[in-house]
């Protein structure tokens, strides 16, 4: 029997409740159906996960296909700092993975040593191998990302034209910096979200677009060739105790870069342990004072201006011309020599007077021709133009300094493309190192072609100017340690005293050879250059062996057979 | 008679169902993380569903008023308080509570079981009382002590919102059997008191409070879930995003399968699934209450009022914290967060409803002087 006084308490109680769900229906239709478009874009928004996928970067060949720079997966040793300093086993940890990695111990500890961090990295790219073996160990609060690295299976070879990736795996020298829009591929694009713990959700990708790797790059250069420079290069160094040597190896009738390499060299795996000094491309940053191979330039547009011709003799004033109040000296005193001679001998003050019939606007307008003042655009980073000043702003005696190969600034590359001007029937071409470029698809994306950039003198005086400079390799002249047996070659030596504060200085020269051969039919293109060699200084002793080197295996290498059955090949052994 | 119980076993059966599809929806990925078996807590929950039917159909057959003799009414009270006192002594604890009792490889509730033994107990006491009720000790000291006794073991485990419930519940009770109004604002006023200092002693719960306050200030912690499950009615807006779609169970909700699947069901089902979950909740209520005030006795009376009320406040904290009206607290849903003792408790208390309902349906095929007496009892 119920106590019927008391009903309205129970009424009471569930008119509460029932208002308590009427509020909540209100409250759930407020959060389901409110205003809240903006809060809605918020959540939305924060839950996105939109990632750029990196797509593998494009392998780099020399001409014969060997692989200069790929990826290769590695490792990344991580680990729980929190997790090993509250497990007690930090000090252990660290030094047997310091053991293992080669590692300094205190360095890692250090590293580690962070209480309340959850990530660290122990040693980024690892050996994949050292990475199983580190997992095998199975040590608590370790473990691993995967990562891509590049790798240059060739070391130090080739460093200065392949060039390197920074970390971020940007291309930030050489082919690399260059060519890096081709390399690095089209990036992927993923978009997904990510649960409460930040993670991605796999189901719940929208985009998924992969990324494309990148086109592989196909070099003019050949490995073994270059190595054979860099070997000579490396020996000429130790010989001369020199600062620096460069030299480059060209096709000269296309302008293909066959050979370009630098001394100090570095090694492109361990970038960041290199000095930047010895990163620097010399073959086409260092610009120097050329001296005398200079004078190619001069007697080659005087006599294609038939201002003089190869027989004509002048006056080389004993050694010591006095010229508007200054002397002029040769470095062998000579009385008359013929123009021929003049290149021979390599008489300054014969130069000079060849100069001074060219006057300064047609010297400027040939050398110009000749590409000296401009880069010749081979494709590389960092190349310099050199220095060529107006004629307006020369002094009156520039024109002498000039014809000697001072006052003037040149790179190594233009040097070369100078000389094989000349021996390519006096068309300028472009050099390049880069033959073409190939997708993932086998689609070739660029190709190179032989251009010709300016023809500074005339088939007849390149003709006269190759019989003069094979002279120079001749008995008694200047260069005479670059003749190679079974072939003639052309060339010219050059010796500059490097300009220091207020005049040159006595002790630190430049030593260069310039050069190509077969001369009757020019194949190559080579030039030497010796930074401050010790105790020999000149071109002619310290540059011009170390082209005879480089020839002599090249023409093997290349199988270059002299014209008119001179020898060649592997039959000059008479 | 028959009608309301159709609806009300109908509304269970609605609930029921709905909550073994959002278990599955909100628990597979994380069964499948922490016991590689997807169906983990989808296969626990339909064995306790078993026992649940089984008991709930063998309550609705028996006679409620069994619950109504002394022995049986002091037995599990007395019952009650002796489980929460072994949960204190050997209880197991899990983040920081110490709420269940290990038997092999099953684990119970007893504040669930509580919540049942106290209800009983309370209805036995008070309609035994009759008049009586009206006196100090017979209708406050001994009940509001009884209640008192069971709600602060609770609160000791420490279970904030289901001491709460149960103390809610009691006091309802006790108010409803007509205890006297200024007796109880006494010792509500005081019960309050005392439970605030508790409250205010504890710093996790108080935290919790302040984070209620200032929910955007304590986004990353203490408000993080309570953010995110208003975030999930949100983003479910008015269609909601799919039967399993829920990005928020993927660890933006820890207790996604618990305390929090209301959230979820915002979230996948949209507008019309949370509110055909509360307009069930509120049809239950309504049953409840009609059986309830149809009872044959005056025991009956304050027994299925009791257990509707039970189940029905439950739902209300446990819809309210999710919706962000109420500071954060672990109760379940009844019928559909995962969890057997509940389950099985809430079940038991609808068998006895049906019971009670049972009754009074043959009551009204009695003789017609037993019907006037109910008639009259109507017309007041």
């Amino acid at each position: 029997m119920n106590d019927l006084r008391y009903r309205w308490r129970m009424r009471f109680l569930s008119a509460a409740v029932i208002a308590a769900l009427a509020g909540l229906s209100v409250r759930l239709v407020f959060l389901h159906l409110g205003p809240n478009e903006a809060l809605r874009r918020k959540i939305v928004k924060t839950r996105r996960v939109e990632r750029r996928l990196r797509g593998g970067r494009g392998r780099i060949f020399d001409r014969r296909g060997e692989i200069m720079a790929l990826d290769v997966a590695v490792k990344n040793v991580c680990a729980d700092p929190k997790l090993l300093h509250e497990s007690g086993s930090l000090q252990a940890v660290a030094l047997r993975l310091a053991r293992l990695l080669e590692m300094e111990p205190a360095v890692l500890l250090a590293r580690l040593d962070l209480p309340r961090r959850r990530f660290a990295y122990v040693k980024r790219h690892v050996p994949p191998e050292v990475g199983e073996m580190i997992r095998r160990m199975k040590l608590q609060g370790v473990f691993f990302q995967d990562d891509v690295a590049r790798y240059y299976p060739h070391d130090q070879l080739m460093c200065h034209v392949v060039g390197f990736v920074n970390m971020e795996r940007v291309g930030s020298a050489g082919v690399e910096q260059k060519l890096d829009r081709y390399l690095k591929g089209t990036p992927g694009l993923l978009v997904s979200e990510r649960d409460g713990r930040r993670r991605e959700l796999y189901d719940r990708r929208t985009v998924e677009v992969p990324a494309s790797a990148g086109a592989d790059v196909y070099l003019t250069l050949d490995v073994e060739l270059q190595y054979m420079v860099e070997k000579a290069l490396d020996e000429a160094v130790s010989e001369n105790a020199a600062k620096g040597a460069w030299a480059i190896v060209e096709r000269v009738r296309t302008g293909e870069i066959l050979a370009m390499a630098s001394r100090p060299a570095f090694n492109p795996n361990e970038f960041r342990k290199s000095d930047p000094e010895s990163m620097r491309n010399r073959a086409i940053a260092y610009v120097y004072e050329p001296g005398s191979t200079f004078k190619l330039a001069v007697i080659a547009a005087a006599l294609n201006e038939g201002l003089v011709t190869a027989d004509e003799v002048i006056d080389c004033e004993n050694g010591v011309w006095m010229y508007r109040g200054r002397p002029l000296r040769d470095y062998h005193a000579h009385g008359r020599l013929s123009v021929a001679d003049v290149l021979k001998k390599s008489s300054n003050i014969g130069a000079a007077k060849i100069a001074l019939r060219l006057g300064p606007e047609r010297l400027d307008r040939y050398l110009r021709a000749f590409g000296f003042g401009r880069r010749t655009g081979v494709g590389l980073p960092g190349e310099q133009a050199g220095i060529l000043h107006p004629p307006r702003a020369w002094s009156a005696l520039s024109i002498t300094r000039i014809a000697m190969g001072h006052e003037v600034a040149v790179t190594a590359l233009q040097m070369l493309e100078m000389a094989c001007a000349i021996a390519n029937g006096g068309y300028l071409m472009r050099p390049y190192v880069v033959r073409r470029v190939v997708d993932w698809r086998g689609r070739e994306l660029m190709a190179a072609e032989p251009r010709v950039v300016a023809r500074p003198i005339r088939e007849a005086t390149a003709d006269l100017m190759r019989r003069l400079m094979v002279r120079v390799t001749e008995p008694g002249g200047t260069g005479w340690r670059a003749a190679l047996a079974g072939y003639r070659v052309a060339g010219k030596t050059g010796t500059a005293q490097k300009p220091v504060r207020g005049g040159y200085s006595r002790t630190a020269d430049v030593a260069s050879f310039v050069g190509f051969l077969p001369a009757e039919d020019p194949e190559l293109g080579i030039i030497v250059v010796v930074d401050e060699p010790q105790p020999r200084h000149t071109g002619g002793a310290v540059a011009a062996p170390v082209f005879r080197k480089i020839a002599e295996q090249a023409v093997r290498y290349l199988d270059i057979r002299s014209p008119g059955g001179r020898g060649g090949g592997l039959e000059t052994d008479t | 008679m028959w009608k309301t119980t159709s609806i009300l076993i109908g509304a269970v059966l609605i609930l029921i169902s709905l909550g073994i599809v959002m278990l599955g929806s909100t628990s597979l990925v994380q069964a499948q993380m922490n016991f590689h078996d997807p169906l983990f807590f989808v296969k626990r929950q339909i064995m306790w569903l078993l026992v649940g039917v089984l008991i709930s159909l063998f309550l609705s057959r028996v006679d409620y008023e069994v619950f109504g003799r002394p022995a049986v009414a002091w037995f599990l009270y007395a019952f009650s308080v002796a489980l929460l006192a072994a949960v204190l002594g050997w209880g197991v604890t899990v983040n920081g509570s110490t709420r269940w009792l290990g038997l092999g490889p099953l684990r119970m509730q007893p504040s669930e079981f509580a919540k049942f033994g106290v209800v009983v107990f309370l209805a036995w006491w008070l309609a035994n009382m009759r008049r009586r009720v009206m006196r100090f000790w017979e209708g406050i000291a001994v009940p509001l002590g009884a209640l008192g006794l069971v709600a602060g073991l609770v609160f000791l485990e420490p279970d904030f919102g289901t001491s709460m419930v149960i103390g809610a519940v009691g006091f309802a009770v006790v108010f409803a059997a007509g205890a006297r109004i200024g007796n109880l604002l006494l010792a509500g006023t005081l019960g309050l008191t005392f439970f605030s200092v508790a409250v205010m002693r504890n710093a996790e719960r108080m935290r919790r409070i302040i984070a209620f306050m200032n929910p955007q200030k304590y986004a990353r912690n203490e408000a993080f879930q309570l953010l995110n499950a208003i975030y999930a009615f949100v983003i479910g807006g008015a269609t909601g995003v799919g039967l399993g779609q829920s990005l928020q169970k993927r660890y933006y909700l820890p207790e996604a399968h618990t305390d929090f699947i209301f959230a979820i069901i915002g979230e996948e089902l949209g507008v019309a699934g949370s509110l055909l979950v509360l307009t069930l909740f509120a049809a239950i209520f309504v049953c409840g209450i009609r059986i309830s005030r149809r009872a044959p006795t005056h025991f009956g009376y304050l027994l299925g009022f009791g257990m509707t009320l039970t189940i029905t406040l439950q739902a209300l904290v446990n819809i309210g914290v999710v919706t962000g009206c109420l500071p954060t607290k672990g109760l379940p849903l009844p019928f559909i967060s995962f969890g057997g003792s509940n389950l099985v408790v809430c079940m038991a208390m609808v068998g006895i409803l049906v019971s009670i309902a049972r009754a009074a349906g043959e009551q009204d095929g009695r003789p017609p002087e037993a019907r006037a007496i109910r008639d009259r009892v109507h017309r007041i």
